[in-house]
């Protein structure tokens, strides 16, 4: 490995305890993937919802709704893993970044189209307009936004391979582990949104009794995640077997803690596709429905944590020789703690107030 | 510096100051925009009038589009840019103050929701609801500027950071202050101009006339308040720093023109201000976006001047512009600079790469080739003598950082070194005459040569 190459280790003190920054670059991260997935396969499915029998408009509107907000947070909530990352593995991360610059710095052109043709879909769709043309390039943009992001976080990691890349930027791509994981993050993506779909139109139909249109949302949400959890496992395990050996030896030797979370998220997989399995009539089911959408959670809450695992891993010989020092800033630290405890309570007051305040009858609404 | 350099023709500089130079445009609005929407959604309820409440709605829209999707991307646009152009400074700052901007992004998350909400509960909920979550989003929104006007400011002038490398220290730096008032009526003015262009849409004309004269309070109370942040900004600013752009033997002949750019831009946007007050039924969309562009110009032109005024700092009197820590300047003399820039050496290597190696580590992160201060249009009248007499005189001027002969009140004074806004050549003397050999040979003459040769 030509560690070399590896930028020196950054001569301020860390400004906090190791392990509470990656406990909250783990939490974090956690949030901003259930957004993502959201965003990622709720374009998707929103683009195919063709390929559904009935209620193709609604599916749409639903994900360009939700999409406008989940969007927002998805991009909110990249920050603050970004931020506690670029503490703990900063110099890895920029490299990783200038290796493939324009893709990275291209990124955000990509993200910038896709959120406002989220708008424009919405508002055609409101419009009583078609909306499908702007939904697939909609979505085309978020997929490639996934494979530049599974392609820096490859390239982060694997110090060995950045001179390879340096000489022809287009060797990113060639990691064996790249299409494995890239597939592992669409199927994770799309088999949520089909469970967030499902959800909802089980949801809707509660309150509004079923319809034609429900029970075709509920259904192809239902087909989604089936589909893409029986891949999952396949590629799961492709995804493991392409890994390099010694990282793959490493985690397999790591014990109970990284075995523990594969295992437990394997069985959530395994759960998923067999209550999935279980589901004929998704409207007749809700209880169903709605385990299905915590299985899901749960599967890529212990999957978060072993894909940090693994990072560790693969990061291991490069940090050998690191010497971190730390200088705790605790006022600093504890103004945080009650910045965001203080900004969480009052986001939700706010959003809870705006979900359920209405006017009297004879009252002005705003 | 011992990070790989991208390459960027038009500069990684440039770069920099257009992502940054846009987001702040927008970042501003939606700071003064969502004020002037709570303010103008508040005094609509109180009358009962149903033009001002259009008002409020109609830029409710502008505010989502513009604050929450470009706002937010252009947003993390300048991690990904000041990544990619300025690692080792990314760095630097986030060590020192991760916790603040973890901080801000707690008023973000609120920010965010806020502003979504607000757009989503039009005709939906009781106006008392309404209010209060657009003054939430007022107050989430404002508090971020608190935030990161410590962490901007604290790279131009750092203050008593340098020797406590204290968290508040460097936030509460000595144009803390200023910055805040200068931004807070930056805040007002954009808010003021942007929103006259949404009340021009108004076809009442007596409720149209109101409105502009209301958005034209706004603009002048913004430009008083930004014209009094911006001479207390200049006031604190350390001597070295001032020298740069002011008086009559400024630096930075360029700098010090865009100043001046700045003062008028404001004047005008304050006349065409009190002619909107004095006259809203004239002021129209040629005036309204005069105002506007003049906001631009002025907000835009302070912001090349903050930017300019760190040269040849990225961080003053700590980290230089191509990412050399003053703490390091001997340690690199001694061992040699390509000793770090190990991805600079790495692509060219041998001798014969030696000077683009240490070129590409020294100056490649203010000059290009042949684009943003061409560095073969500068060498092309210089001759070898004349080449190394300058870059010896840039290599003692490391001694001068390091000495801290110059210094004056904890500052160093840059305006006395003959090459004032450019960071001091460092290295070896085998490197610094690689660096002349590879310099002359992008002279004309020589190209002029070696083309003959052929």
């Amino acid at each position: 490995m030509e560690n070399s190459l590896i930028p020196a280790l950054d001569p301020a003190p860390l400004p906090g305890p190791p392990w509470l920054f990656h406990v909250l670059w783990v939490v974090t991260f956690l949030f901003h993937l259930l957004f993502v997935n959201t965003v990622l396969g709720g374009s998707l499915l929103a683009a195919f919802a063709g390929l559904a029998r009935t209620g193709r408009r609604e599916i749409r509107t639903l994900f360009v709704e939700v999409n406008a907000w989940a969007i927002s947070f998805a991009i909110t909530f990249a920050i603050a893993p970004l931020l506690f990352m670029q503490v703990l593995l900063g110099r890895f991360f920029y490299t990783a970044t200038i290796l493939v610059a324009w893709a990275w710095l291209g990124m955000l052109g990509l993200l910038t189209v896709a959120y406002y043709l989220n708008y424009v879909a919405k508002f055609r769709l409101r419009a009583g307009k078609s909306a499908g043309g702007v939904l697939i390039v909609e979505a085309a943009c978020f997929v490639v936004i996934a494979g530049i992001q599974v392609t820096v976080n490859l390239l982060h990691m694997q110090p060995a391979r950045w001179e390879r890349v340096a000489d022809q930027a287009w060797a990113a791509l060639s990691d064996p582990t790249f299409v494995p994981r890239f597939l592992h993050f669409l199927l994770a993506a799309v088999a949520m949104a089909g469970a967030l779909l499902a959800w909802v139109a089980v949801r809707r139909a509660r309150k509004g009794g079923a319809t034609e249109a429900l029970s075709g949302m509920a259904r192809f949400g239902i087909r989604a995640a089936l589909v893409t959890t029986l891949l999952q496992l396949v590629d799961g395990f492709w995804l493991l077997l392409a890994l390099p050996e010694d990282v793959l030896k490493a985690f397999m030797r790591g014990g109970p803690a990284t075995m523990v979370p594969l295992t437990v998220g394997i069985l959530a997989g395994l759960l998923l596709l067999v209550v999935l399995a279980q589901i004929a009539d998704p409207l007749a089911s809700p209880a169903k429905v709605r385990r299905v959408a915590e299985l899901i959670v749960g599967a890529v809450v212990f999957m978060v944590v072993t894909r940090h695992q693994l990072r560790g891993i693969y990061l291991a010989s490069a940090r050998a020789n690191e010497q971190v020092t730390v200088s705790t800033q605790w006022g600093p630290l504890a103004l945080f703690l009650v910045v965001f405890v203080v900004c969480v309570a009052i986001t939700a007051y706010a959003l809870v107030k705006a979900a359920k305040d209405r006017p009297q009858p004879g009252e002005d609404a705003a | 510096m011992d990070y790989p350099i991208w390459n960027l023709v038009f500069g990684g500089g440039v770069l920099i100051g257009i992502v940054a130079i846009t987001h702040v445009l927008v970042s501003h609005f939606a700071i003064g925009g969502g004020f002037a929407i709570a303010f103008i959604e508040t005094l609509a309820v109180r009358r009962r009038d149903p033009a001002l409440r259009g008002l409020a709605k109609r830029s409710s829209l502008m505010l989502i589009l513009v604050s929450t999707v470009f706002g937010a991307i252009s947003g993390v646009g300048i991690w990904v840019t000041i990544g990619l152009v300025q690692p080792a400074a990314t760095s630097a700052l986030i060590h020192n103050y991760v916790w603040g901007w973890a901080a801000e992004w707690g008023f973000f998350i609120l920010e965010v929701a806020t502003a979504l909400a607000y757009y989503a509960t039009w005709d939906k909920v009781r106006p008392r609801t309404h209010l209060l979550i657009i003054w939430l989003y007022v107050f989430a929104a404002y508090m971020s500027l608190v935030v990161i006007q410590g962490i901007i400011s604290f790279m131009l002038t750092p203050g008593r950071w340098l020797e406590t490398h204290s968290f508040w220290d460097g936030i509460f730096n000595p144009s803390y202050l200023p910055g805040l008032a200068l931004r807070t009526g930056i805040c007002l003015f954009l808010a003021g101009a942007y929103l006259t262009l949404a009340a021009l849409r108004e076809t009442d004309r007596t409720a149209r006339v109101g409105m502009v004269r209301l958005l034209a309070v706004f603009q002048i109370v913004g430009v008083l308040l930004a014209y009094g942040g911006y001479r207390w900004w200049e006031h604190v600013l350390p001597e070295s720093v001032k020298a740069i752009f002011l008086g009559s033997k400024a630096l930075l002949p360029a700098l010090a023109s865009t100043r001046y750019f700045v003062l008028w831009a404001l004047t005008v946007y304050l006349l065409l201000s009190l002619f909107a007050l004095a006259a809203p039924r004239l002021h129209r969309w040629p005036t309204a976006v005069a105002a506007l562009l003049a906001a631009f110009a002025f907000f835009g032109g302070y912001e090349r001047l903050r930017e300019g005024s760190r040269k040849p700092f990225v961080i003053r009197d700590f980290m230089f512009s191509n990412g050399i820590l003053v703490s390091e300047i001997a340690d690199l003399n001694q061992r040699g600079v390509l000793s770090k820039a190990v991805w600079a050496a790495r692509e060219n290597p041998g001798p014969e790469g030696k000077g683009v190696a240490v070129f590409r580590a020294q100056c490649a992160s203010c000059h290009t080739l042949d684009g943003y201060l061409s560095i073969r249009k500068l060498v092309a009248p210089v001759d070898p003598d004349m080449l190394n007499g300058i870059l010896a005189t840039m290599r003692e001027e490391g001694n001068e950082y390091v000495s801290g002969r110059y210094t004056d009140k904890g500052h160093v004074a840059t305006d006395k070194l003959d090459y004032p806004l450019m960071p001091p050549l460092v290295g070896t003397d085998d490197e610094v005459e690689a660096l002349a050999s590879y310099l002359l040979t992008l002279r004309p003459s020589n190209v002029a040569e070696a083309n003959h040769g052929k």
